[in-house]
């Protein structure tokens, strides 16, 4: 990890002034959806920014949640997305792919993804939240049934993990 | 710009339902049962795989009649004791030193799992659909407020009246730096807050409250008054009468999904997490707190566990929801086990990190270290020998420029932290159950401690992605990083953590600097 302070530091400032630059709508809702996909979640592209990430990606919300005040009429913001797209097509769309998803590690990748997606500012909050509560609520049916069924072993092979050491004593499969 | 649903709801409701205009209880209670709560379309926003019941009764039948009655007087009790009486006589000076210390992390941890228990019933309220239960939870919110407001006012009068205030004051300032904020905001806030709406009740209602409550807020009492401390019981007995209500509320959550014959295909498994959860942080903190952190020793903390939490909440609480399918979790016999050792465990790394704390830690002295050696036969010659040879080396002296985590370091005993529970274990010195494990995912690392908990993170990784203090401080030199994390007094160069509870000798941001002690992530090194 980077040798520097953790509140005030040049990630930081580069981010700041990265964010300041961004003008449009557009662009402002881009940048949030592409760095939450870069940097957030355990299936992020990588850790780099591991300590930053929160404070970044809550300045980046800031601005998008100012641009939409400047920018959108007052009615739009509770019944449109960021880009101007409405909730409730995307939420069912989301929702029907939840639905389909053949098994749970699909699943969370949906839940995810949305969740980088769309959470707010880019979506209302009281689209999203239903949104997420539904999209939750099918997720952990499917993977919270059976969950003792297999063992740690074949679980970290599922998952896809290295396993670096088990101390001894430690059962492997 | 449009009214949100709800509160056109709650203003229509009102419309029609007029308020009453006299006092009479009975009038005012059936005023309140007859509202409705059942908005067009109600969705909770909350997810859960359960499904509530529409017909269950409420536990809070006294609400209008007697309940804010009831608690005024309890208020007023409390509060006229402390600023009248408890003033008057000097109590916040009265208590033996190491246990004014305690109070600094009870008190400030228990305000922080008290507001999140506030959001913690708001979201049950939200996510129940029976009125009646909603009532239930509703008065549980309003507890949960006042018992935020009791605990931060114990920080508060210690603040005032007790000789030592720094860390009473304001302990959250120092919350980036300190190893254990971190694992109590995982039990007390994401436990309660986060996650299946129905998971977070049996984490808060069925397991915080009904299991380690008595241990947290009834048994701290007894340690307290033993050591001379007239403070935290009367605020603390005041809390623990509305637990009664909550555990009620925890158990009316079970009957409300009991009738779904698919509730049983998660029901067992969110309860044997959130036992997990909640005792994998409170086992060992509460057991640290209560022995290391006094001087007149109540009884061992093995068997104040045994009996709340074994026996009366493992065999009679959960006994009684039996007729519910709820068993008995099966992660309570390795619980058990932890008990007897893991609070030893996690003094050592607790003291060993003392600079990165808001309370100060001291080492026993002779006579309670024969009470260890009397209550865990073996004691001494594992944890006993390590601590006097910390002592030895002058850890309490400032000009020895000696921290022990640099002993550990420099004997390879290295310090993990649980990704799960965000609990700091040493896999080479602990006689508790933990075990290191280590995967590799995405490119990171992980390292986890117990079966229970890698089960978890396997299952559900996007819950558990904290990082760990020496993940966040790798490389750099801790009286930086303590000077960065507020955790210097207010004259600027005295540290607020000591390793000693004396009044001299007090170790400065400088004393510090000099030990040149630098933290490095065991995950990389
Ligand atoms: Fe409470
Ligand atoms: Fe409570």
């Amino acid at each position: 990890m980077a040798n520097y302070p953790i509140h005030e530091n040049p990630t930081r400032d580069e981010w700041a002034a990265k964010i300041d630059r961004l003008t449009t709508l557009k662009d402002a809702s881009k940048a949030i959806k592409d760095f939450r996909k870069d940097n957030t979640s355990p299936f992020r592209k990588n850790y780099d920014l591991d300590i930053d990430y929160l404070f970044i990606e809550c300045k980046l919300e800031e601005k998008l949640a100012d641009m939409k005040g400047q920018h959108m009429k007052d009615d739009d913001l509770l019944t449109k997305t960021a880009d101007g797209e409405c909730p409730e097509e995307i939420s069912n769309a989301w929702i029907a792919k939840m639905k389909s998803a053949k098994d749970k590690f699909v699943a969370e990748k949906v839940l995810i993804e949305f969740r980088q997606t769309y959470k707010p500012p880019v979506m209302p909050v009281n689209a999203f939240l239903r949104a997420d509560a539904t999209l939750g609520s099918l997720l952990m049916e499917v993977r919270n049934t059976d969950y003792y069924g297999t063992t740690l072993g074949e679980l970290r092979k599922q998952r896809g993990v290295r396993v670096v050491h088990l101390q001894d004593g430690l059962a492997t499969a | 710009m449009a009214l949100s649903a709800a509160t056109t709801a709650a203003t229509e409701a009102l419309k029609v339902n007029r308020a009453p205009t006299g006092v009479n209880p009975q009038e005012v209670h059936r005023w309140m049962q007859s509202f409705n709560w059942d908005f067009a379309k109600n969705r909770t926003k909350y997810p859960t795989k359960y499904h509530m019941a529409n017909d269950t009764k409420e536990q809070f039948k006294i609400i209008a009649k007697e309940y804010a009655r009831m608690e005024a007087i309890k208020d007023e009790r409390q509060f006229g004791t402390l600023l009248d009486g408890l003033s008057r006589l000097g109590a916040g000076n009265r208590m033996h030193p190491k246990w004014g210390e305690t109070m600094k992390v009870a008190s400030n941890f228990l305000e922080v799992g008290e507001y999140n228990a506030i959001a913690a019933a708001a979201m049950l309220w939200d996510s129940a659909t029976a009125s009646e239960q909603k009532n239930g939870y509703l008065a549980q919110v309003m507890d949960e407020i006042r018992h935020t407001h009791q605990c931060a006012f114990i920080n508060h009068f210690y603040s005032k009246h007790y000789h030592d205030p720094a860390g009473h004051n304001d302990a959250r300032r120092t919350r980036a730096i300190g190893p254990l904020w971190k694992g109590m905001k995982r039990v007390f806030a994401d436990g309660f807050i986060s996650g299946d709406a129905v998971e977070c009740s049996v984490n808060l209602q069925l397991v915080g409250e009904a299991c380690f409550t008595n241990p947290l807020i009834v048994a701290v009492t007894e340690w307290a008054s033993a050591n001379g401390d007239e403070i935290t019981p009367s605020v603390f007995l005041s809390i623990e009468t509305d637990e009664l209500r909550h555990m009620a509320n925890g158990y009316q959550t079970v009957v409300s999904i009991a009738h779904d014959p698919a509730s049983s295909k998660y029901l067992n498994t969110d309860l044997n997490n959130a036992f997990w959860t909640q005792q994998k942080y409170f086992t060992p903190v509460l057991g640290m707190l209560f022995e290391y952190g006094s001087k007149y020793k109540v009884e061992p903390w093995v068997k104040t566990w045994n009996r709340w939490v074994y026996e009366d909440w493992g065999g009679i609480w959960i006994g009684r929801l039996g007729k519910f399918g709820v068993q008995s979790p099966p992660s309570l016999k390795d619980a058990k086990q932890d008990a007897y050792w893991a609070h030893h465990d996690l003094f050592l790394l607790a003291y060993a990190l003392w600079p990165t704390g808001f309370f100060r830690l001291a080492l026993p002295d002779e006579e309670e270290m024969q009470w260890f050696e009397a209550n865990y036969p073996g004691w001494y010659d594992h944890y006993g020998k390590i601590l006097n040879e910390w002592r030895a080396l002058g850890c309490e002296d400032p000009s020895s420029k000696f921290i022990p985590i640099q002993w550990l370091e420099k004997n390879g005993h290295k310090v993990y932290v649980d990704r799960v529970s965000q609990v700091p274990f040493c896999p080479s010195l602990a006689k508790s159950t933990n075990t290191l494990r280590i995967h590799e995912y995405n490119n990171q690392l992980h390292s986890f401690s117990d079966d229970w908990g890698e089960r978890m993170w396997l299952t559900e990784p996007e819950r558990y992605e904290c990082q760990s203090v020496f993940e966040q401080y790798a490389g750099r030199e801790i009286s930086e990083v303590v000077v960065e994390g507020h955790g210097v007094r207010a004259d600027g160069k005295t540290l607020i953590g000591q390793p000693h509870v004396r009044g001299d000798k007090l170790w400065t941001v400088e004393d510090l600097r000099a030990a040149g002690c630098v933290f490095s992530d065991p995950l990389r090194n």
